[in-house]
């Protein structure tokens, strides 16, 4: 899958805000809130092929949480960034 | 003949004949003239001709809806060229040509003087602005206490109606600005609201301005019902009642700067309402606390 483009990513009170800023954007209202660590998730695939494991690999390895963990947070992750229609398949 | 004005602390300044009728469409504005000639965010002169404009290329086109203005905008040499009809079918009645730091401006009115002279300044208001801590809004604005409130919502949502209701209903209410107020935060950190010299079809050109109490969205609904929005809620609240560019990455990290400060400042709340005093009541109550 892959992030959909025209979307950027900024910093709002203590959390992010995903908003659609490209010229390409369908619905230029459609925005998404993230807390730190899904908006680190969302910068290191921006822009790239990625799967479900790339991102339960970068949350192993960048916060101390076990696999069935980051498995579980990653589907919940994905599943809400799909309804916000920000990613492909 | 030039004449400057101020809007939410911003000068700027119109350029036209000394002898052009367009002067008599702006007595909106009177209540903001200044005095002197003086540093300005942006200058607008009106032109007679059009240069060649055949090299034009289409970039992008807004419209909100139906009855909404329509702007298409263009890039034209190495400025911006934008084409304004006053709803969505009708024809082009005004052209500004803006370099892309939107400070000089040029433009052309081909009718419809009252719309297009007030898309075109309104246009250069907001962008000149979008760096500066400032945000013209779409929102009907009621004074209470010396604190402005102010109603959100898509057109025909009943912005103007909830502002009467708070005039007819709660005492020492008064109206600020009934469309396009101007929010600005200031040196100090606090929110202002600001009158401007667009009202839409209320006449209410005051030059003044309060803090800001509240910001209210409304929604049409059954019964009447409050909630505090939570800070993503509100920034989205304030993100759809404000134009821009958001693909001029300056423009757009300006405004988000202003947006992100607003709502992290200033309570904001979804009212679902009917039009009626209840609501009045209700959304008052809560939000004056």
């Amino acid at each position: 899958m892959k992030t959909k483009k025209g979307y950027t990513l900024r910093p709002l009170g203590q959390e992010y805000i995903l908003v659609a800023e490209g010229l390409d954007v369908a619905d230029a209202t459609r925005m998404i809130s993230m807390n730190a660590t899904a908006a680190f998730l969302w910068e290191e695939v921006e822009g790239r092929d990625f799967d479900e494991q790339t991102l339960v690999d970068l949350l192993i390895d960048n916060w101390n949480v076990s696999p069935e963990t980051a498995k579980k947070d990653i589907a919940a992750l994905l599943k809400s960034w799909r309804k916000a229609e920000v990613i492909v398949d | 003949m030039r004449k400057e004005y101020e809007v939410a602390g911003h000068r700027f300044a119109v350029v036209m004949p000394d002898n052009e009728v367009a002067w008599n469409s702006m007595g909106s504005y009177k209540p903001f003239e200044v005095e002197g000639v003086s540093d300005c965010i942006f200058t607008a002169e009106l032109i007679e001709a059009m240069p060649d404009i055949t090299e034009k290329k289409r970039v992008t086109v807004s419209c909100a809806g139906s009855d909404q203005a329509r702007i298409e905008l263009y890039e034209y040499k190495d400025e911006w060229l934008m084409e304004l009809a006053p709803t969505m079918n009708a024809p082009v009645r005004a052209y500004l040509i803006t370099d892309k730091a939107f400070k000089n401006a040029r433009f052309r009115m081909l009718g419809s003087i009252w719309f297009s002279l007030n898309t075109v300044m309104m246009l250069m208001f907001a962008f000149a602005t979008a760096r500066k801590n400032t945000l013209l809004m779409h929102a009907s604005v009621t004074v209470k206490d010396g604190k402005g409130y102010l109603f959100l919502g898509k057109s025909g949502t009943g912005k103007s109606t909830h502002s009467q209701l708070w005039i007819n209903n709660i005492e020492g209410c008064e109206l600020l600005n009934d469309d396009n107020p101007v929010l600005r935060v200031g040196d100090d950190g606090v929110v202002r609201v600001y009158g401007s010299p667009w009202s839409g079809k209320t006449p209410c050109y005051r030059n003044l301005n309060v803090p800001v109490g509240a910001i209210v969205s409304l929604r049409q609904a059954k019964v009447n019902k409050i909630y505090r929005q939570s800070m993503p809620e509100s920034y989205a609240s304030v993100y759809v009642s404000f134009s821009g560019y958001r693909f001029i990455k300056e423009m757009a990290e300006g405004l988000h700067i202003t947006n992100a400060m607003v709502v992290s400042t200033v309570p904001c709340y979804m009212l679902d309402c009917l039009p009626n005093a209840e609501a009045a009541f209700l959304c008052y109550q809560t939000v004056s606390k």
